[in-house]
């Protein structure tokens, strides 16, 4: 070709004919705008028998649950710490599993008597829970039983939290099976089927155990408004608890 | 005074009524609340033994029953002043002990063992006090209750004892 020339532009014919280079183009152009995602997928998919064995993928499992283990030993060991300083009860209390003896659900008095007592470790305060929540508390103990005052008792108060909505109350028994909760706020913002558990500022209690669900609210209670609780845990039915006795803490 | 108190036995029977109350047997409860064991066992007492008899026999119940039950609230009062109380109409002779009397004597002591123990716990029901349903669900249920049991607790009770003072 001589110099000074201009190629000669195809003709239309020649470019329809070419097609599947067209073809190839467009493409690679989709491949280099995906950044190769399909290249990638196509090679994992091929290259997946000749892929490292599960032992390392198994280590590094191990070692991120380790990490996590670490990390739990220490925000509990804070938590321990802060608790402490702040004269609340700790989360993570021993347990002592009694029988119930005697139970009165009903009547004067609402309390339970538990097979176990002193020798096993259980000091009046400590709580009683059952499957299901929190049942009462100890009320006195012998060096082989305790007694029990159940949440349902007339003279039984617990503060209460419910946290979906973050507001703190006042669990009162009343003689029935279902205690009523007694909110410190005007507008508790709850209803029906909000889970109640121990309030985590609790001195008495530990904090986030199960207590029951609210089953009716009553908005326009004097001088709070106040919700009726269905209770977790089957008092009447129940014939093993366990009690959280506050073991001594730990160095 | 008879001569119950002297005899060990009899005596320890009394000891039956906090075993009963820890026991507290499903099927003689009434809606959950059982009867009021003391009043049965007391009642009988009273009657055959006359009334000095009968408030140290409440006093003692009273003693034993405070030790069993959580906070404050003490039968004490009411089961001595029960036991005196029966013991003086035993003087009345048999009218006083037939079946029906001794339910109707059985039902008011309840009632007013029930009233001094919501007394206790709730305060004076003053005019213009509303119970809580449950209070008043209780004192019904267990009055009932041992106005119902009494004709038969305590007629045979009262037989047995009066079998001993022959």
């Amino acid at each position: 070709m001589p110099f000074g020339r201009l190629p000669r532009v195809p003709s239309l014919r020649l470019l329809i004919q070419s097609w599947p280079w067209w073809l190839l183009l467009v493409a690679l152009v989709g491949l280099r705008l995906s950044k190769g995602a399909f290249l990638s997928d196509v090679y994992a998919l091929i290259s997946r028998p000749f892929w490292p064995g599960s032992a390392q993928c198994e280590w590094l499992q191990a070692s991120k649950q380790l990490e996590l283990q670490a990390r739990q030993a220490h925000l509990e060991q804070d938590n321990r710490r802060l608790r402490a300083l702040l004269g609340l009860k700790r989360a993570d209390p021993g347990e002592v599993t009694a029988a119930v003896l005697s139970r009165e659900t009903a009547g004067w008095w609402h309390q339970l008597l538990l097979g176990a007592g002193q020798i096993q470790g259980i000091r009046a305060g400590d709580p009683v829970v059952g499957p299901g929540g929190l049942v009462g508390r100890v009320a006195s103990v012998t060096p082989t039983t305790a007694r029990v005052s159940l949440l349902t008792d007339p003279a039984s108060r617990v503060g209460v939290w419910v946290g979906r909505t973050q507001r703190h109350g006042l669990l009162t028994g009343v003689g029935t099976s279902r205690p009523t909760l007694v909110f410190l706020e005007k507008d508790p913002q709850v209803r029906p089927g909000d889970l109640v558990v121990t309030s985590p500022a609790s001195t008495l209690l530990p904090p986030g155990l199960n207590v029951g669900v609210i089953q009716s609210v009553d908005e326009k209670g004097v001088p709070a408004p106040t919700a009726v609780v269905q209770l977790g845990a089957p008092v009447g039915s129940i014939d093993w608890v366990q009690v959280l006795v506050q073991a001594p803490p730990a160095p | 005074m008879g001569i119950l108190h002297r005899l060990p036995w009899a005596v320890a029977t009394a000891v039956a009524v906090p075993l009963l109350n820890l026991a507290s047997p499903p099927f003689l409860k009434l809606a959950g609340v059982p009867p009021s064991w003391a009043v049965l066992w007391l009642l009988p007492w009273a009657l055959a033994d006359g009334p000095l008899s009968g408030a140290l026999a409440g006093l003692g119940l009273g003693l034993l029953l405070d030790g069993l039950n959580l906070g404050g609230a003490t039968q004490i009062p009411a089961l001595a002043v029960l036991g005196w109380w029966w013991g003086r109409l035993a003087r009345q002779g048999p009218p006083i002990q037939r079946s029906l009397s001794l339910g109707l004597l059985a039902l008011l002591g309840a009632f007013l063992l029930g009233l001094s123990l919501l007394v206790q716990r709730h305060g004076f029901p003053l005019p213009g006090f509303i119970p809580q349903l449950s209070i008043l669900h209780t004192l019904l249920a267990q009055t009932l209750l041992t106005g119902l049991l009494a004709p038969m607790i305590c007629s045979l009770l009262l037989l047995l004892w009066r079998q001993q003072q022959r």
